[in-house]
């Protein structure tokens, strides 16, 4: 077989071989615009909840603005995501993010609701819970991406987890407020403009 | 120096020397699972030469494929299999060997 290959034969198959292993390991997933829609979620969760008319994480009005809020950005980031996710491969690496967030997503729908049904979930609680449990994914997707801005949205959120057990509810929602800004609607539309970057250099690969 | 043999010199492996089934082999190394569209899109081939190429990979026993509905629409999955990693390391260090010995000779 490698009788008549010249080394300029031999190197450029060694080269092709780094493209190729460059090319797929590029990562083309766009996962910005979830952080944007929990993001805005959020706002519209305590927005209809207090009506705009306190500064708290929820009010007397509207009961179940929260869980019917949570439900309908649930079935849209799986609806988005399925539609957003054909055709793409899996890596260990994706594997192992999305099951940080899926654990930590899962936590949260149940013990939210069960602490709620049983009177056990105030505002301060509610909040540490939340953030702790979205520091911690942050955090592990941060390390095996080895993104530091998403780790420093997972400070933050941890920042806030503490900060949550203390103050009043007015200063807990003002916490709360600039994490779900700073760590899902700027960092979300920043990762939305990377990934967007990352697409416009994206170039097939004649093989 | 003493001269080479020529029997010592390492074969490269056929099926994967078409640069086609190396640039797949390639690409397969950096996923767990891919499907036609994406290897398509990464290599810039055609479905019918895709096609063909990924056949060899798996007759060879370098790829296995897995097909199944998506929303009723038919989706081809691929994976490489340890002997196709096996051999596409085997592949590179011969390739490496041979690239020194063709530098040392000049040719």
């Amino acid at each position: 077989m490698q009788e008549g290959m010249s080394s300029q034969e031999l190197k450029e198959r060694l080269t092709l071989i780094e493209t190729m292993i460059a090319e797929g390991r590029r990562r083309t997933e766009s996962w910005g615009w979830i952080f944007v829609l929990w993001g805005f979620a959020y706002f519209v969760a305590i927005g209809l909840a207090t009506g705009g008319r306190e500064l708290s994480v929820w009010g007397n009005r509207h009961e179940g603005a929260w869980p019917i809020t949570m439900l309908v950005a649930c079935v849209l980031t799986l609806i988005i995501g399925i539609r957003k996710g054909k055709g793409q491969p899996v890596t260990t690496v994706s594997r192992a993010v999305l099951a940080a967030w899926i654990s930590a997503g899962v936590s949260m729908f149940f013990l939210c609701p069960a602490l709620a049904a049983e009177g056990r979930l105030d505002q301060h609680t509610f909040v540490a819970l939340v953030a702790a449990m979205l520091g911690m994914a942050n955090g592990a997707s941060g390390i095996i991406l080895r993104w530091k801005s998403q780790f420093a949205c997972a400070v933050i959120w941890w920042i806030t987890s503490v900060a949550a057990c203390f103050g009043s509810i007015a200063q807990l929602t003002v916490v709360f407020l600039a994490a779900i800004f700073l760590c899902q609607i700027v960092f979300g539309f920043y990762t939305m403009v990377l990934e967007a970057r990352r697409r416009r250099h994206t170039g097939v690969v004649h093989a | 120096m003493p001269e080479r043999d020529e029997a010592e010199l390492p074969d490269l492996n056929p099926v994967i020397h078409g640069k086609l089934r190396l640039a797949l082999l390639s690409l397969l190394t950096t996923v767990e699972v891919a499907d036609f569209t994406w290897l398509r899109t990464r290599t810039g081939s055609t479905d019918g030469n895709l096609g063909a190429q990924l056949a060899k990979l798996e007759e060879a026993g370098y790829v296995s494929v897995e097909k199944k509905f998506v929303q009723r629409k038919p989706q081809t999955l691929y994976r490489m299999t340890d002997e196709g990693r096996k051999a596409l390391e085997e592949y590179v260090q011969a390739l490496k060997q041979l690239l020194g010995t063709s530098l040392a000779t000049g040719l």
